[in-house]
């Protein structure tokens, strides 16, 4: 059985400034503050991970839950290359798609077919392949009569369904979703949900960050249950979804 | 697999420069030409200043001016927008892994593109000003090719210095505004009195702009002196926007 990802000690710091400086004069301000002693250089410092352990073999996907601001989004960035981890290390076998967002590089002004060949290379599918899958992915989302239209002629849900084609599309050995199902109609996520499960039976792996229990048991072996940057629990995801929820009540009750 | 990363990257830039080409000249009814109407509108309006009020003694000065002006063009397009490519495409940073220079080089690539269309579509005009073709022609790609390195280093300090600093672009606005008088567009370098001439062509547009005219108006090959010093500090260039661009990279994401 082969490693599709293995993370080892891992660790994120973010810095959060106490007063936003993003212009020149900003920058200028509170240096010349810092030098002339009036104020310190202050940030807060911010573990968003604290000391990550993971492995996932391949044809095993793995749920990530907890609450908002527990680090999963971080974590999802780390896998796919985005952000760099200030200590440890991430290591991926394979070809790894994220679908953090639904249509990245779409634009309004071109039309469907153009920006979905944009996103298919985006996406990591070659432009030459794309050319001839265009037509199956259009018929896939049922959008084959609007290839010429304009993308903001379009619904924002049949923009999704479009976008969502075209992930699929890709020979991903790893999928990273952020909680890209949540959009969409009943009818296409239903769609959505048999992909899924093609792609169990074709040994590939999906990380999922999600808040929905139901889908996180029905496609994730095990989960990993993060807390304010800590693991707070990893196993088979039955148990861990249920200590979630759990979990979830108490810290309700007792801020009622 | 090394093979493949080079071949997606070439795809990738291939459809965001198609993208960011495609876009510039969707949105108007006339295209393409008006990004003509601007060089047309200045070089009539400089030929009336300089050549009628002033009567400034430069031959056939309305070819003259043209030429300086779409290198500029090139120049100040290339540079003001490249210097926005980031910033202007946040998802392509924060929700998806590419190299992220390729962000800048196709927008660069887009640009370099409408320069050579222009000076193509000109060329006609040109010869009707006076401008006899001749085999020197066949040099301008030279020239662009470094204008095209010139464009491409200093995006590359530009476009994350305008990430971290939000308000850079005004900065580079008004070394735009300056650079367009220190450069020998719609004067004779000539009148720079001969102690500042080292330090004024210094500024890579100069020996650009110069060694266009000596193709297009003189039949004469650019000065090799010309050429190395424009190569040096497009060199240097390059190497700062190399550096510059390296150590701000890894918190593109985080700073966006």
């Amino acid at each position: 059985m082969s490693r599709v990802l293995e993370i080892r000690d891992v660790w994120k710091r973010f810095r959060i400034p106490h007063e936003r400086r993003t212009t020149i004069l900003d920058h200028l301000a509170s240096a010349a503050s810092v030098l002339g002693g009036t104020t310190r250089y202050q940030y807060e410092e911010f573990w968003a991970l604290k000391e990550l352990n993971l492995a996932l073999d391949q044809n095993q996907s793995l749920g990530i839950i907890g609450p908002n601001g527990s680090g999963k989004s971080t974590l999802l960035k780390l896998v796919a290359n985005i952000m760099r981890p200030d200590k440890g290390e991430v290591l991926t076998h394979g070809m790894l798609v994220p679908v953090l967002e639904l249509g990245i590089g779409f634009h309004r002004d071109l039309t469907v077919k153009e920006n979905a060949i944009v996103y298919g290379v985006l996406m990591g599918i070659a432009r030459s392949e794309m050319r001839k899958r265009i037509d199956p992915i259009l018929e896939f989302s049922g959008l084959a009569r609007f290839e010429d239209a304009l993308l903001k002629n379009l619904s924002s849900g049949m923009q999704v369904r479009l976008a969502f084609s075209i992930a699929v599309e890709t020979d991903a050995d790893i999928f990273l979703i952020d909680e890209a199902l949540a959009v969409g109609d009943e009818a296409f996520k239903a769609k959505c949900l048999e992909r899924f499960r093609e792609f169990k039976r074709q040994n590939k792996s999906i990380v999922l960050v999600s808040h929905d229990m139901d889908l996180v048991n029905a496609f994730c072996e095990n989960s990993l249950y993060l807390k304010n940057g800590e693991t707070r629990a990893y196993g088979p995801s039955n148990e861990i979804t249920r200590q979630y929820v759990e979990a979830s009540k108490r810290s309700e009750d007792a801020s009622l | 697999m090394k093979n493949n990363h080079i071949s997606h990257n070439l795809d990738v830039i291939f459809v965001l420069a198609q993208k960011d080409f495609k876009l510039r000249y969707r949105n108007s009814v006339l295209g393409f030409l008006w990004s003509l109407l601007n060089p047309l509108a200045y070089m009539i309006l400089l030929t009336v200043v300089f050549s009628l009020l002033l009567r400034v003694n430069v031959p056939n000065f309305a070819a003259w001016v043209l030429i300086g002006l779409l290198i500029w063009r090139f120049f100040s397009l290339g540079t003001s927008q490249g210097l926005f490519s980031i910033v202007n495409n946040p998802s392509l940073v924060t929700k998806v892994y590419l190299p992220r220079y390729l962000i800048v080089l196709s927008n660069n690539l887009a640009n370099l593109f409408s320069a050579l269309l222009e000076f193509i579509i000109f060329i006609p005009l040109l010869t009707y000003l006076g401008v006899t073709p001749t085999v020197f022609f066949f040099f301008l790609p030279v020239i662009i090719a470094l204008e095209f390195l010139l464009v491409f280093g200093l995006s590359l300090s530009l476009a994350p210095l305008n990430v971290k600093y939000r308000d850079f672009f005004q900065l580079w606005e008004v070394a735009l505004q300056l650079g367009f008088f220190l450069s020998p567009v719609a004067y004779d370098s000539q009148l720079i009195p001969s102690r500042f001439r080292f330090a004024y062509s210094l500024n890579p547009v100069t020996g650009l702009i110069e060694s266009a005219r000596g193709i297009f108006l003189f039949q004469r090959l650019p000065s090799t002196f010309d050429l190395a010093l424009v190569s040096v500090v497009v060199v240097i260039l390059l190497g700062v926007g190399v550096l510059v661009f390296s150590s701000l990279e890894n918190r593109l994401a985080e700073e966006i």
